[in-house]
């Protein structure tokens, strides 16, 4: 065999982190005694909406999609992560991740350091927290600062100071003051309602399915959107890169957490991916599309690494970033992403790519610029190649549209992908995220949980 | 960088401004499937239209988008009556911004969804 070809890489940290109890007994034994807490959405410090829900990190600790993360972390960890993007381990890693408690409910628990805390979801135990350390959040709008950046700290990429019209910022914002920080144990699984049930792929199962459908290399692409033609092109060409071959497989993975209005649902979402494929566009041998939880942060560079990290962890060879990735406003510069990639942003620690320093990640970026329609080529053409003018389509102009009853032409967006957006539309009697939508959905989230 | 609204034209709203000065701003998308009219927006009325109505942004290409479909539907009602795209008909849209948020508020409980078979 050719040493041009490229092997899956090791989940990041070198193991993948497995924090799931199937033993129900066992898991009795494990919280007997334990003092319980009911796990509440994070509310906006203003509107009191709700921004932000926990058990979608625990999930996504527990299941390894954030390997080497193990749980909430301690002051010193997050002041290192805050420094430069590093775990205590040395791993890179790009956001704080912390339970955090109000001071009421930290003195009605009347918790200390080496009590282990049993998580409740939905009134059903789902998890456990070993508490290692309590510290304090004093001042929550300079850390929410602190984790995007300023346009004075980060001159490279930070190109306005961010505000409370970034949903990001305001995640950290809102937080409550008192962190427990340990490690979390799922001791209760959840079950996913359909339709997200089937496309859960949890880190070792995402593997698993790679070496059955023959998968060695695979890009990854991130999604929090309905598909438009524009990325399928761009997930069938950012494919073509791969070893001595095209990559064999594109994973999709959608971020699903809380949602903003105007939003698609995620239901849509998942299954108007799903549609890509189902309906022969990229066949189904060859991209298939998962979930992950999360509470978007829309960190742009920041994003892209965890977003690196997760889909490394899930086993992918490659990862494609295109522009203003998981971005929104115009906080960051609309190339950000591709500027870490590509050589770094010293101000966030990294002084090369972090595909080039020690304890950095494996996945190869494929960063692309962008498809747009050429009314000359007749086709989505890559701005690289063609050389007429252009019409780009953006998910916005797409949302205007839907909403104003024009079903997009099928240039711009496959007609069962539209069929998908209209089925679920009459499910909810809305084509986006309302405050009905949003409000149920952190009231429901994804999953059920079962008596332990 | 500067901003814009993109307004969306089908059959009736093409009938509306057939013959009037506005007619020569129509643009063609994406092979012809599409008509349009790009209106600029100075930047003191994109700030005030994002700070009046919570849901819209500005997206990658510069477009102000996720407005209430209230405020799309007056601002081609603005536009058509005034035969114009300048400034005048944002300000007259946005004088109307109460009565917008108002249909807005239903609208976003309820927005009828096309008769098509899925």
């Amino acid at each position: 065999m050719t040493s041009l070809l490229i092997e899956r890489p090791l989940p990041h940290g070198g193991r993948l982190v497995e924090r799931v109890v199937r033993d129900k007994e066992v898991a009795k034994k494990m919280i007997k005694g334990c003092p319980t807490y009911d796990i509440k959405p994070t509310l906006h410090f203003e509107t009191g909406v709700p921004v932000r829900n926990v058990y979608r990190e625990i999930m996504s600790i527990c299941y390894g999609f954030f390997s080497p993360v193990e749980g909430s972390m301690t002051q010193a960890e997050v002041e290192r992560v805050l420094k430069e993007r590093r775990l205590l381990n040395d791993w890179i890693f790009p956001f704080p991740l912390v339970f955090d408690i109000s001071k009421e409910d930290y003195k009605k628990l009347g918790v200390t350091k080496g009590d282990r805390l049993v998580l409740n979801l939905k009134g059903k135990p789902f998890a456990i927290l070993d508490i290692e350390e309590i510290w304090e959040i004093d001042d929550p709008e300079r850390f929410a600062h602190r984790v995007f950046g300023t346009p004075e700290d980060n001159p490279e990429v930070v190109r306005q100071r961010f505000d409370k019209k970034h949903p990001g910022w305001v995640i950290y914002r809102s937080l409550q003051p008192i962190v427990l920080a340990g490690k979390y144990t799922i001791i209760n699984e959840p079950k996913f309602r359909p339709p997200f049930d089937r496309f859960w792929y949890p880190p070792r199962k995402c593997r698993e399915k790679f070496d059955e459908l023959g998968w060695r290399t695979a890009i990854a692409h991130q999604t929090r959107n309905v598909p438009h033609v524009g990325h399928e092109f761009l997930m069938k060409n950012a494919a073509y890169t791969g070893d001595i071959e095209p990559c064999h497989g594109i994973l999709v993975n959608a971020i699903i957490g809380v949602k903003r209005r105007g939003d698609y649902p995620d239901e849509t979402i998942v299954e108007a991916q799903e549609a890509v494929s189902t309906a022969g566009y990229i066949k189904p041998e060859r991209r298939f599309v998962s979930i992950c939880l999360w509470d978007m942060r829309y960190g742009n560079p920041l994003e892209s690494l965890l977003h690196a990290i997760i889909r490394q962890n899930m086993g992918c060879t490659h990862h494609m970033f295109g522009r203003d990735h998981a971005a929104v406003g115009e906080y960051y510069d609309m190339w950000a992403t591709q500027i870490l990639w590509t050589k770094g942003i010293p101000s966030f620690g990294f002084d090369k790519s972090p595909i080039d320093i020690p304890y950095g990640v494996q996945i190869r970026p494929q960063n692309m610029r962008e498809f747009a329609y050429c009314p000359v080529c007749k086709e989505m053409a890559y701005s690289e190649n063609c050389g007429h003018k252009r019409e780009g389509i953006s998910g916005s102009l797409l949302r205007g549209m839907i909403a104003e009853g024009v079903q997009p032409p099928s240039v711009i967006m496959r007609p069962e992908v539209y069929k998908v957006v209209v089925k679920w539309w009459k499910h909810f009697g809305y084509p986006f995220c309302n405050e009905k939508y949003v409000r149920d959905k952190e009231r429901d989230l994804e999953v059920e949980l079962e008596d332990l | 960088m500067a901003h814009y609204i993109l307004v969306l034209l089908d059959d009736k709203r093409m009938e509306k401004i057939k013959g009037s000065p506005v007619e020569k701003n129509i643009k063609s998308m994406f092979g012809g499937e599409l008509k349009c009219i790009e209106v600029n927006v100075p930047d003191e009325l994109s700030q005030k239209i994002l700070k009046t109505f919570d849901t819209a942004r500005i997206d990658a290409r510069g477009a102000i988008t996720d407005l209430p479909v209230a405020f799309m539907r007056e601002f081609f009602n603005q536009i058509a009556e005034k035969k114009s795209i300048g400034p005048e008909v944002i300000e007259a849209t946005l004088e109307k911004a109460d009565q917008i948020k108002e249909l807005a508020a239903k609208e976003s409980e309820y927005l009828p969804p096309p008769d098509i078979e899925v």
